[in-house]
């Protein structure tokens, strides 16, 4: 009805869970890593109880957690509200703009699109991550060089995804280097700067 | 004025908070987090133009952990942010586009908010709506606001924007031609990658606002006047920001949404709102329909010139609506009226340049058009109209608009690579085009403190914030260089309203001309401090000593020199202050830029590729090399996702809008941008610290034009609406 609104409406957080019980499903035949007793805890259905808390085990930087966490919350969330990793940013929160880039058993993922329950044994690098004791990752050098942030909100997800480039590409070309930051928006328009710090972050290795 | 040699200035410098930034310590608004903070979301009206008859909020209380709703009953808070012409209150009944604000949910976490959103029962009492502003001037359309659907002026009633001077009937009656046309231009979101959040704590009677603001002071001023608390019960703190472009001007209704809710709970509150709350709910560049007429002689020389238009401003007016891409040209004979429209749609506001591109796009496209249409050269057609005098008969401070098109045509290779319009041969046209800008470069109210340490370092206290032009880093730089003190010496505090001093904000490109002079003038003013407690060690006088690089020196003989750690050891802490308010006296200040671009157009496709981009700027001295290439840079990555894709879609029948999403709206990509070429033509202007004038918002401004003049150029076809996207390329090319 028209006049009487209810500002309801499954939210994107319900859509995702309801894709969750599929997806933990294939996560415990692919790696082992969850016993079917804790897939059985996760709520399929938008209707059951929101509250629905899991404890799960993961790498954060090198650092074991063990932590509980919400079923709706997402990685992002669990970084950013429960470690305190506020570097990883978000900014859309539906996998379209890269804020929230970080490394997942070496690839760049959105934290945000990932819940954060299916981190059961998984490895997550942050920005924070990559500053190793005093000294700065390449790519954070190369970033400060070539003035890579302007408002800066963007600037941990692109090195994010220009570091798991050059994890498996070590001497990628610009265009590899475009293709493979392509996720990553700045809305500042610093494409020229991000790429060229990227590039030259290569070279330094 | 002879260039000066210096030792900061002009340099490459990087910026003095990257490490912040690349480190991901540098805490933006989002990311803070208050012992028992709660957290907030909003419910935003569905429907374009409804009145609120009830709304239930009982079972969205009753979900555990909410701990506050408040709406347009219970919170009735004005939301005056600048002045007149914006007359609303933070929750409005009726409400006036889909999208506008209805109620909040304060609950213990965002999920829980969230949630509550969906528990509230709003009745509504639909009315009739209006989306397009043509229809919205005609007897009998919807009424938006009560004063009418032409907004208020600055007589605070109904009127547009109106320029003239000269004598147009004598000017068209010079003109061997007389030309007519209409160009349009879209609603186009800032979508800035911080999503807007606001952190609201109460102390005390005292409210202090952790604020995702491009200007502190001015959020202090109209918190404080919206909620009606002296000044110094308020506290705004931004230190670092993730931009705005113009939608993060002052205070904005979350911010006051989280005073109230912070008030109501007795907790600390973080609103934060969705990405799509930030498309459908702030606010966008406002639409505009140009019309044009344009009076010319034989030789290209523009006699009159006559602009009719109306803007969209959408439900409420934020800021002015009005088009200056005039501005560029020298115009003998001129009359202009704006119609600043309101509409059941999102608001029309500032954007980066507010009023420049899409008018720079209608009108030089036009220039270009007429170009073509007698035979003329477009740089011959652009030189010979530029701008002398701002309005036929002010000076300028500086004007290097003729150098800056000269330059970028003999980089570009104009001479060599254009061609008639749509003459190229093969599937693959290429193109190439250009177009003027600039922005205004204005002298105003600054201040600064500047605290020297008895090691001889010292610490510069402003209040600007640094949205991402590297403000904080210039004015540091500025400060250096007037000291006579390195860089790295150098500590700066920024953006908090207890500490910092009054600044403008970042806005309008104001940073540099108003605060830079006060920084300027804050550093001679603890020279004289240094050199009184120096004198006496030096065994000279004080007038007769000078700073520079971190030494104290007698002018007459520089051996004759102390470290200033050593100079300054036994004095405690010495302080320099200045507020400054320079004028021009009878002088206009402007930015200039001549753009030029290559475009390969896909004729098969309607695909675009930008092949080259020059951009050139004349901003007088420029302070940071590397920040300013940044900031033109970025400009024109605006100015090409404006060209060729960026427009928010509203649907006409229910007026919902359709792609309010980074992907939906076409934000460009690091796959569409090409490499974009700086050139700055330095001249100092006599004006400007240091003789800078301004960088931020000139680049976005030529450069929608820019690249829709040199798809003309490919295809012989003119686009007069944008974003020119692919469609609308074939569709040309079949008529």
């Amino acid at each position: 009805m028209d006049e009487e609104i209810k500002g309801k409406g499954v939210s994107r957080r319900d859509f995702l869970k309801g894709l969750g019980g599929g997806a933990i499903g294939t996560a415990v035949v692919s790696t082992g890593l969850l016993d079917t007793g804790k897939a059985e805890a996760y709520p399929t259905e938008a209707t059951g109880t929101r509250r629905g808390k899991s404890v799960i085990n993961l790498k954060v930087n090198g650092r074991g957690y063990r932590l509980e966490v919400e079923h709706r919350a997402t990685l992002a969330e669990l970084l950013r509200d429960q470690l305190g990793f506020t570097g990883t940013k978000i900014g859309c929160n539906r996998g379209e703009c890269g804020a929230c880039t970080v490394i997942l058993n070496g690839r760049n993922i959105y934290s945000c699109s990932q819940l954060a329950v299916w981190m059961d044994g998984k490895e997550i690098l942050t920005i924070e991550g990559l500053v190793k004791g005093e000294k700065l990752d390449p790519v954070q050098e190369a970033f400060i060089e070539h003035d890579g942030p302007q408002c800066g909100f963007c600037t941990s997800g692109q090195i994010m995804s220009g570091k798991a480039l050059l994890l498996r590409q070590p001497n990628p070309t610009e265009a590899q280097v475009r293709r493979a930051l392509s996720g990553n928006l700045c809305r500042c328009g610093n494409y020229n700067r991000e790429v060229a710090a990227v590039l030259a972050a290569a070279k330094a290795r | 004025m002879a260039q000066k040699e210096f030792s900061v200035v002009g340099k490459r410098i990087t910026r003095i908070d990257a490490y912040e930034r690349v480190t991901g310590q540098a805490q933006y608004t989002g990311d803070i987090q208050l012992a028992g903070m709660l957290y907030a979301r909003l419910l935003r009206s569905p429907h374009p133009h409804a009145r609120v008859v009830s709304i239930d909020t009982s079972k969205a209380e009753k979900l555990a952990g909410v701990k506050a709703v408040i709406h347009h009953q219970n919170a009735q808070v004005p939301w005056a942010s600048g002045g007149h012409t914006h007359r609303r209150y933070i929750f409005n009944n009726p409400v006036r586009f889909v999208g506008d604000a209805v109620a909040a949910v304060a609950a213990t976490d965002r999920h829980i908010a969230e949630e509550a959103l969906g528990l509230i029962e709003v009745k509504y009492e639909k009315l009739p709506h209006v989306l397009d502003p043509n229809e919205a001037l005609k007897p009998g359309a919807p009424k938006i606001s009560t004063d009418g659907n032409l907004s208020v002026g600055k007589g605070n009633f109904s009127a547009p924007i109106a320029e003239q001077w000269g004598d147009l009937e004598k000017g068209f009656k010079e003109a061997d031609r007389i030309f007519e046309d209409t160009y349009i231009s879209k609603h186009v979101n800032n979508a800035q990658l911080e999503p807007r959040a606001s952190v609201a704590k109460w102390e005390g009677g005292k409210l202090t606002v952790w604020a995702s603001t491009q200007g502190v002071s001015n959020a202090r001023t109209d918190i404080a006047k919206d909620l009606g608390l002296p000044l110094s019960k308020v506290r705004v703190i931004c230190k670092y920001m993730g931009a705005g472009f113009g939608n993060k001007n002052q205070a904005q209704d979350y911010d006051l949404m989280a005073a109230v809710l912070a008030k109501v709970t007795g907790q600390p509150v973080k609103v934060e709102f969705t990405r799509e709350d930030d498309f459908i709910g702030m606010h966008g560049r406002w639409a505009s329909e140009q019309h044009y007429k344009i009076g010319v002689k034989r030789d290209g020389t523009i006699t009159a010139v006559e602009l009719d238009a109306v803007t969209n401003v959408g439900a409420y007016r934020k800021q002015s609506g009005n088009l200056s891409g005039t501005d560029f040209y020298q115009i003998p004979n001129f009359k202009k009226v704006v119609k600043p429209v309101h509409t059941n749609t999102v608001v029309g506001a500032n954007y980066r340049a507010p009023a420049y591109p899409q008018s720079v796009f209608g009108f030089a496209s036009f220039l270009d058009q007429i170009a073509h249409e007698m035979g003329i050269n477009p740089l011959e057609m652009f030189l010979k109209n530029r701008v002398r005098l701002y309005a036929n008969k002010t000076p300028f401070t500086s004007n290097f608009l003729e150098e800056c098109a000269v330059e970028g045509a003999k980089k570009v290779g104009w001479k060599e690579k254009w061609h008639k319009a749509g003459a190229a041969a093969g599937p693959k046209k290429h193109g190439i085009g250009m177009a003027l800008g600039g922005y205004p470069f204005r002298p105003g109210l600054g201040a600064a403190a500047i605290r020297v340490n008895p090691d001889g370092t010292a610490h510069v206290l402003v209040g600007v914030t640094d949205i991402g032009t590297g403000a904080k880093t210039t004015m540091a730089i500025i400060a250096a260089e007037a000291l006579g003190i390195p860089l790295n010496q150098i500590q700066l505090t920024n953006g908090d309203t207890d500490v910092t001093p009054y600044s403008v904000g970042e806005s309008g490109s104001r940073t540099t001309p108003f605060t830079g002079p006060a920084v300027i003038a804050a550093a001679e003013d603890v020279r004289k401090l240094i050199f009184n407690v120096a004198a006496p060690q030096l065994k000279a006088k004080a007038e007769d000593l000078d700073l520079r690089d971190g030494k104290v020196f007698v002018k007459s003989n520089p051996s004759q020199s102390l470290p200033l750690g050593r100079a300054v050891a036994r004095s405690g802490e010495l302080i320099g202050r200045a507020t400054t308010n320079p004028t021009f006296k009878g002088l206009a200040g402007k930015s200039f830029a001549a753009h030029f671009a290559e475009v390969e157009v896909d004729s098969r496709t309607g695909h675009v590729k930008i092949t080259r981009y020059v951009a050139v700027h004349d901003s007088g001295t420029i302070i940071n090399r590397l920040a300013a290439e940044s900031q033109i840079k970025g400009g024109v990555v605006q100015g090409i996702g404006m060209a060729l894709t960026e427009e928010l879609l509203i649907d006409r029948f229910t007026a919902i809008p359709l792609n309010p999403s980074y992907r939906d709206a076409k934000v460009p990509t690091h796959l569409e941008v090409p490499e974009i070429e700086v050139v700055f033509i330095e001249h100092p202007d006599p004006y400007g610290p240091f003789g800078g004038k301004v960088v931020g918002e000139p680049p976005i401004t030529p450069a929608v034009a820019t690249v829709a003049n040199a798809i003309f150029n490919a295809t012989g076809k003119r686009i007069k609406e944008l974003p020119i996207t692919p469609d609308k390329i074939l569709r040309a090319a079949q008529v």
